[in-house]
């Protein structure tokens, strides 16, 4: 029993992070109806932007936030304006071609840059942890969570407390709409791009702590975080959080009852009967939209 | 569609010609480096118009793997044979998953069924008794030289590419492929307009499903040995849909040509630029390049391109114009 | 029983020097391509880069002496992005368009397969230095020599001989198992797993999980809980790295911990775990410190080339050389280069090799060789412990905690 217990609090942890993770994704989709496919990828360059600050500097991974997040915030900037602006036409179905692309051109400059040798972030207590009643908590999941916590809330805060947050939400209900009242739907878009890759940065750094990567791991990555934002609701900032906990803590508890082979099963499972009975998601607006 | 126009003239000259090309390759170019490339591409050129991503094409390989295993047939001509049952197989498990999945639309269909797909590829590795989960399957080797061997896969490969083919011509000419078009463009409207959506949507599936199963089949026979992780594995969807896009969407043309086009270059540039580890961002850079330029898709590009020629040219384009770009 | 292997390693060296003599007289022959799959990105890159370092060290080697039978010799490597269709479009190409002369083997049994038969389909010689699991065999060709001490079934054999070998008050009493559902992971576990079980001692968890894996916390949470004294994983660098990280954070102890890849790729191991790496152990058929045939001037030439220490060398490295290795001999031995020869020849006989000697069965399979040793980490450095013949200490046990 202690085991499911210890398998549910390590799901809710690391769930935190495929929440931060997916969190940048479906805001980008909100925004632009956009699937960026790449998002894995730039998770992956956070964490090896991340490596390579707190090498040169000897500084603490977290620390090399305060570089990384806004760098890759320009970098997001950039990408949307070089190469997601100029999609006029079938923008959703071109945008994963074009984010495709970008994921893979990172990946072979990550190889190229870094070798295709398996790194991770270290950190004094990335093995150090604390006892609570039968079962010890590790320092470095806490850490991890505080921060996605910390960001997410900030996040929402951005959303629903600021004038750019309402011209965000404006253009993630009706772009033209919004366009009509005067907001610059361009710049928004740029600046949620930024804002995920922001967090695809902060994301990075816990993942890159906790797990050894390599420029190939983000089609893993990807994978998983497009299922959460389905599973949801596209665009849905609640329905990622929360999609990410019933992932990470479904196969985390389905690995230590029944197998580690049928964890993503279940989850896969949980994923089409949710679709089956709300199509839309757990949090998705229903659209009336053709792909 | 008359053939009177010299447009389509020279359309129907063209295909006879590539046609030629296709059929006589083996004898014009027997180089195997050349008829291995050749078989992965007319491999492509199928998948990417059939159109299917739900991992019919794994459960193709692994039904006929299992299937030559249980008969403990011998590698030869004789597996050829049994190909269709291979793909009789992937259409019967595409009827059951469509049944679900197609209650679903748009992005959320293509997550629930490459989500079937994920479910399929855990349930060949974990039936190890089975399926040999990961340690993969084993087929039989047939017995060819390297000179001939890759003929016989080639034509196989071919006769499922032509045949893909030419459903998917004679389903747009027909009042199910206009219903499929009615269905693409708005689905309720369709719906409205007494388009049987479900139906209609579920038959294609099982059509497409039935071919790339096929040509999985003959693709494990190829390679001899087959893996969950290989032959059941999203990247093959994300090469045909980047095929598609390529060339262009509902084009028949454009996915022979974003096959044509894109398979001998993946291979090509991974064999002699893989060693430097720059190859994909070369290969992304092209990508990027075409995407940004030909938003559209080659085939359609090139046919607005020409059409806005003859449009200067004459005051009869228009008409022509409809024709080059369907 | 040293000095005897030395002498042993003596007279070879001799017949070998001289073998090489007796050809240098003769004109230069023609210079040769060999030609190499290797996954330059996808899964198996990180493999793939000390495969390219092994096989080029040793052409070095080879062209420094003159040649291969005097053949100079150029290595052509292809990517084959860790897919099997590339895998199999490479070997064709390099074959037959580049018309390579020999051709060396990729990396894993994954991508050996498929690869073996097209290459099986043209005669060639199929050397290779990481598909060893038992598909690889058991598929009726000839063509393969899998260059490792012993079949990937047996890597785990010799460990649980020192296991079982312990006297009674000592031995573990339970043990954990959790295992990749990879062909190079699995069977070794398996194989240890009925040998221990014959042997009475008792599994206290054995679980399979899917080589996609990216979490390993929950199973690592379930051996902790197994509270077994000794643990048997089959791991590949990543989860090799992640077990042990949550054992030490679970204050998770266990008497002895192997596992099957990740502690024998030297600095990429250790600047994980850093002085954690203490009393880890890992089969393993190369050591940097092992006295076998050429190993000192392997791993000398090595670090002048590449850098690094004599720890930072990956067997996958030491592997590759052993492939350039068996078939400079046999050259010598058939005094050919042409590949049905060197088959021949392959298949008789027994070859010195920087992992020590070996000989192949009809189906390629390692023989008679001295099979797989159990190396451990002592003091930031992995050395052979097991068997006392080779040891270059004595083995750690139980582990000492972690620190």
């Amino acid at each position: 029993m202690t085991l499911v217990l210890e398998a549910a609090v390590l799901g809710i942890l690391t769930g935190g992070v495929y929440a931060l993770m997916a969190s940048g994704l479906t805001l980008i989709f909100g925004v632009m109806r956009i699937i960026n496919v790449g998002h894995g990828a730039l998770v992956v360059l956070g964490a090896y932007l991340s490596f390579a600050a707190s090498r040169a500097l000897h500084i603490d991974p977290f620390v090399t936030l305060v570089i990384t997040m806004p760098v890759m915030f320009l970098l997001g900037f950039g990408l949307q304006v070089v190469f997601i602006r100029p999609l006029k036409t079938d923008r959703e179905a071109l945008s994963v071609l074009v984010t495709y692309a970008i994921a893979l051109g990172l990946e072979g400059i990550l190889g190229y840059v870094f070798g295709a040798n398996y790194v991770q972030l270290q950190a004094w207590y990335d093995t150090a942890s604390f006892p609570i009643g039968d079962f010890r908590i590790t320092y470095v999941y806490v850490f991890g969570f505080v921060l996605c916590l910390a960001i997410l809330v900030v996040l929402f805060l951005i959303l629903y407390r600021t004038t750019f947050g309402a011209s965000i939400r404006a253009t993630m209900l009706n772009r033209t709409a919004a366009q009509l009242i005067g907001i610059d739907v361009d710049r928004v878009s740029a600046v949620a791009f930024g804002i995920g890759m922001a967090t695809a940065a902060a994301g990075g750094v816990v993942f890159g702590i906790t797990t050894a990567f390599n420029p190939g791991s983000h089609y893993d990555l990807i994978s998983r975080l497009l299922t959460i934002i389905v599973l949801g609701g596209l665009g849905s900032l609640r329905g990622a959080v929360i999609a990410a906990l019933i992932m990470l803590v479904s196969e985390d508890i389905t690995s230590v009852v029944i197998s580690p082979v049928w964890a993503s099963f279940v989850f896969f499972v949980i994923l089409i009967v949710v679709l089956l009975v709300r199509p839309q998601g757990l949090y998705g607006v229903r659209v009336r939209e053709r792909i | 569609m008359s053939l009177a126009r010299s447009g389509d003239a020279w359309k129907v000259g063209g295909l006879i010609a590539v046609l030629a090309i296709a059929l006589l390759l083996p004898a014009i170019a027997p180089d195997p480096a050349t008829t291995n490339v050749a078989v992965f591409t007319v491999m492509y050129v199928g998948l990417a118009t059939a159109w299917n991503i739900m991992g019919g094409y794994g459960f193709g390989s692994y039904t006929l793997g299992l299937l030559l295993a249980r008969i403990g047939m011998a590698g030869g001509y004789a597996p050829f044979l049994i190909v269709p049952a291979a793909g009789l197989a992937t259409a019967a498990l595409a009827l059951g998953i469509g049944w679900f999945a197609l209650r679903t639309r748009a992005a959320t269909f293509v997550i629930v069924t490459i989500a079937f797909m994920f479910m399929l590829q855990l349930l060949a590795e974990n039936l190890v008794g089975l399926t040999g989960g990961g340690g993969g399957l084993s087929y039989p080797v047939p017995p060819w030289g390297g000179d001939y061997f890759n003929t016989p896969f080639y034509y196989a490969m071919l006769a499922l590419a032509l045949l893909s083919l030419a459903i998917s011509w004679r389903i747009r000419r027909s009042k199910f492929g206009l219903g499929l078009l009615a269905i693409r463009d708005d689905e309720d409207k369709a719906l409205a307009v007494g388009v049987p959506t479900r139906a209609f949507k579920l038959t294609a599936f099982v059509i497409s499903a039935a071919l790339v199963g096929m040509i999985g089949g003959v693709y494990g026979y190829y390679v001899t040995y087959i893996y969950p992780q290989f032959v059941i594995d999203p990247l093959i969807g994300i090469s045909m849909v980047l095929m598609v896009f390529l060339g262009g969407l509902g084009t028949l043309t454009g996915p022979v040509l974003g096959a044509v086009i894109l398979e001998p270059a993946q291979l090509y540039l991974a064999y002699n630029y893989g060693a430097s580890r720059l190859y994909l961002v070369f290969y992304a850079a092209v990508f990027l390049i075409v995407i940004l330029v030909l938003p559209r898709g080659i085939v359609p590009s090139v046919g607005r391109l020409i059409s806005d020629r003859r449009a200067r040219a004459g005051p009869s384009a228009p008409a022509a114009a409809k024709a080059v770009a369907p | 029983m040293r000095t005897s292997l030395r002498g042993a390693l003596l007279s070879v060296l001799a017949m070998v020097i001289a073998a090489c003599g007796s050809t240098a007289p003769t004109a230069p022959a023609a210079p040769i391509t060999i030609g190499v799959s290797v996954s330059q990105s996808g899964d198996f890159s990180g493999d793939g880069k000390a495969l390219v370092q092994g096989y080029d060290l040793w052409a070095q080697d080879e062209n420094a002496k003159g040649g291969l039978l005097g053949h100079k010799i150029t290595m052509k490597y292809v990517d084959d992005t860790s897919s099997t269709q590339q895998v199999v479009s490479n070997y064709e190409g390099l074959i037959t368009r580049d018309k390579v002369a020999l051709v060396f083997g990729p990396f894993s049994s994954l991508l050996t397969i498929p690869a073996s038969t097209v290459v099986a389909r043209y005669g060639y010689a199929f050397p290779e230095p990481a598909g060893g699991g038992p598909h690889v065999f058991d598929r009726g060709l000839t063509n393969i020599f899998f260059v490792q001490p012993a079949a990937v079934e047996d890597n785990l054999v010799s460990y649980t001989k020192w296991l079982t070998g312990l006297s009674a008050d000592q031995r573990p009493t339970s043990v954990a198992y959790a295992t990749q559902d990879d062909p190079f992971t699995q069977p070794q576990v398996d194989k240890a797993k009925s040998l221990l079980e014959a042997a009475g001692i008792k599994t206290a968890y054995y679980r399979v999980y899917p080589a996609e894996t990216t979490d390993f916390t929950p199973i690592a949470l379930n051996v902790v809980h197994s509270q077994a004294d000794a643990v048997i994983l089959g791991t590949q660098l990543p989860d090799a790295v992640a077990f042990a990280k949550t054992f030490i954070q679970q204050h998770y102890n266990p008497k002895t911990l192997i596992e099957t890849t990740g502690p024998d790729q030297g600095a990429d191991f250790s600047n994980k775990l850093g002085t954690n790496t203490e009393g880890i152990m890992v089969p393993a058929g190369w050591t940097a410190n092992a006295k076998a045939y050429g190993n000192d001037k392997f791993v000398s030439e090595f670090i002048a080339k590449y850098g690094g220490t004599a720890a930072d060398i990956s067997a996958d490295a030491a592997e590759a050389y052993s492939v350039g290795q068996v078939v400079d001999e046999a050259a010598t031995k058939a005094n050919s280069i042409e590949n049905a020869k060197l088959i021949s020849s392959l298949h008789s006989g027994t070859y010195q090799t920087i992992q020590g000697p070996m000989a192949f069965d009809s189906s390629g399979k390692p023989q008679g060789g001295v099979g797989v040793y159990i190396e451990q980490w002592q003091n930031g450095a992995a050395i052979f412990v097991y068997p006392s013949s080779v040891a270059a200490a004595q083995p750690e046990y139980p582990k000492k905690p972690w620190s």
